[in-house]
């Protein structure tokens, strides 16, 4: 406590918490900026995609966000569980999110490497954009499981408040990542 | 009287250099020769005055700061008259000024400076931008050359631009303003002389090692000088006249140049650099970097490199009398 | 400092001390987490920076004294032309501003310890220098950034730039931007949550309301350069399509991606420079900012609507008319937010009892070039008008006078108005009121008769010209006021080094400012404030000495551990007490990995690169294997 006895009330928005929504910021940004030059490059062309390739189909790609969505049940869950103290049932969400977000990712390089078949980056502005945005929010992904793996480490040893805050920002940022995710999938569907 | 600047030898001397810079014209866009530019030059003038007004606002203010200098502590402050003053001063004053400009400029002066349509012109000249010469078409017409342009002296002329590798700006600063020249697009400017003259242009965009030397000439005639010289480019190369220009043509179809350059009528057909058909009757040579004489001539063929370090164009190992036909060859094509 | 002027008892200074003293000798300074130490970390090497840049422009002012000077070519020119404003840009004038300044003075301006994230802190400097070495080193090798320091793409791709420079540019300005990033997280967070009791928004320094809006331009700008930087990396090195039309993409893309950094940028620069301003005036005007609630919401102004004007960098270019018209209009709107703060710095000045020392003399300065600037900077939204003159010297001269003497001049006033407060000593008066002289006329001589010969049809980017078109006088005058220029500079320098072994010790307020700095030490201790201060009015120490307000009334000394309050965003009422990290190896250990998988990916080795970035992201696991204690 302080010297002066004061009693401190924890925020519920630390400097941590704000540390993640000003990079998710950030990085939603990049997002905007990497989404407006596909549609910009979209607009510019006469045809998009080019002649020769034909549109993505749909039904992996909409089945897989609605697998990435779906983990934001978990995700959340575990912060919940943290902050109620009930680290067990936290690491077990936060592995149970992993799970499946690895399924998700590798759902997601299957279709990757089977669109680089199709239509190579090198060929074409549109594969060039497609594979950047999508390697962009890939890789985010993997960071997002990087984060929760930390934690799920972390959190065996016990909740304290810098877990607990830690956990708070990666729900924020899972959070952004799965927005991300649903207007990536509209902008890789919506050219027919 | 004093006589120190009016002697004849340094008059002499004066002349030259500005007989030199004559060659290439003036490129003050204070000098306007046509009414876009007139309109440009004006907007400059009034934007000057009224800076001044501004900017004696704020010394003003300076300089009564400076007068209070010798204050021992401030005195007691009027937060509400304080915030008037910002708010007329930094807000109100600038607003009106700002309303006008934008009123004049970009209402009225835009359309004197506006692209023309296509097809509001009589003539149209194309504009190819290279690393680091001007390609010219005449539409309509045979015509290609490079880096002098004519036109007829009161005629709407629609400058239409693009480049064929990286980005160039076409600009004249006495005729009008410039348009960035862009792969895949077109951009156009009016060129329209209000008077005979030689005008000045440079390349206005970074376009790697020899963007500054990048320089072109728009030469504006009266209308029956310049029909004829638009006819004499019409036609096809001069046939060389001499055993020495018959062996310059010979060797300019043998060695590399004609893999680069055309000179119409003649098997000649590289596109990669300025057609060379009516060579003689330009007055420079590398986008005005040199002047055309046979001497300058030799040595940029000798050496291109030397007058324009990493030019496409490489040095060709000729020798002494292969050099003299080649340019006598060249110096034919008027 | 006597047991007399302790505001608590000795003992507990004492353990303060004891606390907060850092690591001695080089390692101290290597793993340093002190917002102080850092701030002065990017003093020396912003320093260092500014001073090959201006070896650059000499360089470029000799050759161009001159028509058809043979000093340099045009190869090593277009290298000079372009890592002029690469460093003056990125290496100088951003980190001096938010990374020296900003961070030395932030914290003790809101009455903090440190920085919110003092790991973090240390992390952006290591990045910084790192970015700068990695940029040089393209020098080194022969092949430094030659496409100018904007970059146009067909020139800066592959097929027209086959060696290796413009990838230096690219990935040395990723490096820089993900430096900046993470300073401006830091900024944001700092301002927002670490502000003493009582110190709420509208009682937050001038400066410090500059740093913030600086901070959020730079998280919502860098992401375009950096974007950018990512497509030209992929076409240039994997042949993808963004930029090229044969493939579907535009050259524009790039133009449109950059100057939506570019033009919010160049308010990143400046702005820091008002918030100098508007903590030098009122203390040497001995009065309150006028209408400071206006200055505040201007100075957040500029930088919001400057995200709306980018497209007028691209006037040229042959954009349809709405949107040269609205970019434009604008363009336009954004002066006001400007005219509001000159105004209001004026009648500051101009209503209160001014003393004209060296800092405020450099503001006058920086008063002059920045109406100037801004004059001609309207000018330019006369559509007509830029299309004539964009891309000669008298955008040179419009750019200049604003960076130069609009944001260099603040700095160096700020240099003598804090040198007092981090070295202990003054400034040696008379040669700081020369060499803002010196500094004044040259820079008057370099950068204005740029507007005249761009005029008469100068362009810019030139390695040389011809003689006979007027503009030969001009250009040897410029190179005169160069020098000049840089004796100026030269005699600030000379000025602060003297007194800094040499110069009249002063005690903690030697110019009675009113803002918290002044009520600490000079030097500030490693803890700043014994007592963390509690805050009734934007200008704290006025309260205190004029009025007779008690700061120290809060009583927290928070000496347990290495600890500062965090408070709430708007009013600052006191939150938690946080736990604070001291020395640290693992943000230089952490950018080392960085720069390294940067290299690696330079030379294109992959593998490499991965073995680098996994290194770093074990690196961020042992950085958080430390937690702060809990009270």
């Amino acid at each position: 406590m302080t010297a002066a006895g004061l009693p401190a009330t924890a925020s519920s928005r630390p400097a941590g918490w704000w540390g993640m929504a000003l990079f998710i910021t950030t990085e939603a940004t990049l997002f905007g900026a990497i989404f407006s030059t596909y549609v910009y490059l979209w607009l510019r062309s006469p045809r998009w995609p080019p002649q020769g390739i034909a549109p993505t189909k749909p039904f992996y790609p909409l089945l897989l966000t609605a697998l990435l969505v779906a983990t934001s049940v978990p995700v959340h869950g575990a912060f919940r569980s943290a902050r109620a103290g009930a680290a067990g049932r936290a690491v077990a969400l936060l592995l149970l999110a992993v799970a499946v977000q690895c399924s998700y990712l590798a759902g997601q390089f299957v279709l990757f490497a089977h669109d680089l078949d199709r239509m190579p980056p090198d060929r074409s502005a549109y594969a060039s954009t497609y594979f950047t945005m999508l390697g962009t929010h890939h890789a985010h992904v993997v960071a997002g499981i990087a984060l929760e793996l930390w934690f799920a480490l972390r959190l065996t040893r016990g909740v304290n408040r810098y877990r607990l805050v830690g956990l708070h920002a990666t729900t924020l940022y899972w959070d952004f990542v799965i927005v991300a995710g649903l207007i990536l999938v509209a902008l890789q569907l919506a050219p027919r | 009287m004093k006589r120190g600047f009016f002697q004849p030898r340094s008059l002499v001397a004066g002349l030259i250099v500005v007989g030199l810079a004559g060659c290439g014209g003036n490129q003050d866009a204070l000098h306007p020769a046509s009414g876009a530019e007139r309109s440009i030059a004006d907007l400059w003038w009034v934007m000057l005055i009224g800076s001044a007004i501004g900017f004696g606002s704020v010394l003003f203010l300076l300089v009564l700061g400076w007068r209070r200098r010798g204050r021992k502590t401030s005195p007691p402050s009027n937060a509400k008259l304080e915030t008037t003053l910002v708010v007329t001063l930094g807000v109100g004053i600038p607003v009106v000024v700002l309303l006008s400009l934008f009123v004049y400029s970009d209402v009225f002066v835009m359309r004197s400076t506006a692209a023309p349509t296509p097809g509001s012109t009589r003539m149209t000249i194309d504009v190819i931008g290279h690393d680091w010469w001007w390609e010219v078409r005449y539409p309509g017409t045979p015509v290609v050359t490079a880096n002098e342009i004519h036109i007829p002296v009161g005629s709407a002329v629609n400058v239409v631009g693009t480049t064929a590798d990286v980005i160039h700006s076409f600009w004249v600063p006495q005729l009008n303003r410039k348009i960035d020249l862009i792969p895949g697009r077109t951009n156009r400017v009016l060129l329209e002389a209000d008077r005979p003259g030689r005008f000045r242009g440079q390349c206005s965009e970074f376009c790697g090692l020899q963007h500054a030397h990048m320089a072109v000439l728009v030469i504006a005639e009266p209308r029956a000088r310049f029909r004829a010289w638009l006819a004499n480019q019409e036609k096809p190369a001069r046939p060389p006249a001499t055993g020495e220009e018959r062996l310059g043509l010979r060797l300019f179809q043998t060695q590399a140049c004609a893999g680069c350059h055309t000179i119409r009528g003649t098997t000649a057909r590289g596109t990669i650099g300025p057609d060379l058909t009516h060579l003689a009757s330009r007055g420079t040579l590398a986008a005005l970097t040199l002047p055309n004489t046979p001497a300058a001539l030799r040595s940029w063929i000798t050496d291109p490199d030397h007058a324009k370090p990493g030019v496409k164009m490489p040095a060709l190992p000729l020798t002494g009398s292969q050099l003299d036909a080649l340019t006598a060859y060249l110096g034919s094509l008027r | 400092m006597t047991a007399v002027d302790l505001p608590v008892g000795p003992q507990r200074v004492e353990r303060l001390e004891r606390i907060w003293t850092p690591r001695p000798g080089v390692l101290g300074w290597l793993t340093t987490t002190d917002h102080k130490r850092i701030g002065l970390l990017y003093l020396f090497a912003t320093l260092m920076f500014f001073a090959a840049g201006g070896v650059e422009a000499l360089t470029m002012r000799t050759q161009l004294a001159q028509a058809n000077e043979k000093l340099v070519g045009p190869g090593t020119f277009d290298e000079l032309l372009t890592m002029h404003g690469i460093t003056m840009i990125f290496l100088f004038i951003i980190p001096i501003t938010t990374g020296a300044f900003g961070n030395y003075l932030v914290p003790l301006m809101i009455g903090a310890r440190d920085m919110a994230f003092p790991r973090m802190n240390a992390l952006s400097f290591w990045l910084f220098l790192a970015s700068g070495c990695f940029l040089y080193a393209g020098f080194a090798l022969g092949a430094a950034p030659n496409a100018g320091w904007f970059d146009y793409v067909p020139l800066a791709l592959k097929q027209y730039d086959p060696g290796s420079n413009i990838d230096f540019y690219a990935l040395g300005l990723i490096l820089n931007g993900a430096s900046s990033t993470a300073a401006a997280i830091n900024f944001i967070a700092t301002i927002f949550k670490l502000r003493a009791p009582g110190m709420s928004l509208n009682r937050m320094p001038l400066f410090c309301y500059a740093v913030l809006a600086v901070a959020f331009a730079l998280l919502l700008a860098l992401p375009a350069l950096t974007l950018d930087c990512i497509f030209l990396e992929l076409q240039r090195r994997l042949g993808f399509h963004f930029f090229d039309v044969a493939g579907g993409g535009d050259p524009l893309l790039w133009q449109y991606l950059f100057w939506i950094f570019g033009h919010p940028e160049v308010y990143i620069i400046v702005l820091p420079a008002f918030g100098i301003a508007t903590s030098i005036i009122p203390t040497f005007a001995r009065r309150r900012m006028v209408a400071f609630p206006l200055v505040a919401m201007a100075e957040l102004l500029v930088a919001f609507i400057g995200f709306g004007v980018f497209a007028h960098h691209m006037f040229a270019t042959g954009l349809a008319t709405i949107t040269l018209v609205f970019f434009a209009a604008a363009s336009m709107l954004v002066v006001i937010p400007s005219t509001i703060q000159v105004y209001a710095w004026l009648l500051t000045v101009a209503t209160g009892a001014p003393r004209f020392r060296a800092p405020l003399l450099f503001i006058g300065g920086f008063v002059v070039f920045f109406v100037l600037g801004g004059l001609t900077g309207i000018m330019f939204t006369a559509i007509p008008f830029d299309q004539a003159l964009t891309d000669t010297y008298f955008v040179v001269a419009h750019f200049h006078f604003i960076i130069f003497g609009a944001a260099v001049f603040p700095i160096l006033g700020g240099l003598y108005y804090w040198f007092p407060k981090v070295t202990g000593r003054l400034y040696h008066e008379r040669l700081a009121i020369v060499s803002f002289w010196v500094t004044f006329v040259g820079t008057t001589l370099t950068f204005f008769p740029m507007h005249i010969v761009g005029l008469l049809g100068m362009t810019r980017r030139v390695y040389t010209y011809e003689p006979g078109l007027g503009w030969d006088a001009y250009n040897l005058a410029e190179t005169i006021g160069g020098f000049t220029l840089a004796a100026g500079l030269l005699l600030i320098l000379g000025n602060l080094v003297w007194s800094r072994f040499n110069g009249e010790p002063c005690g903690p307020d030697p110019f009675h400012g009113g803002t918290l700095e002044w009520t600490v030490p000079s030097p500030p201790p490693h803890y700043n404030f014994a007592v963390i201060p509690t805050v009734r009015s934007p200008y704290p120490n006025w309260d205190r000495t004029d009025a007779g307000y008690d700061l120290e009334r809060g009583g927290l000394v928070l000496d347990a551990g290495h600890e500062t309050p965090s408070t709430e965003v708007r009013d600052a009422r006191l939150e938690e007490i946080l736990s604070m990290p001291s020395e640290s190896p693992w943000p230089i250990v952490l950018a080392a990995c960085v720069v390294l998988a940067f290299v690696m990916l330079l030379a294109g080795h992959v593998l490499i690169t991965a073995v680098f970035g996994v290194l770093g992201a074990l690196t961020l696991g042992a950085w958080h294997l430390h937690e702060p204690e809990e009270t």
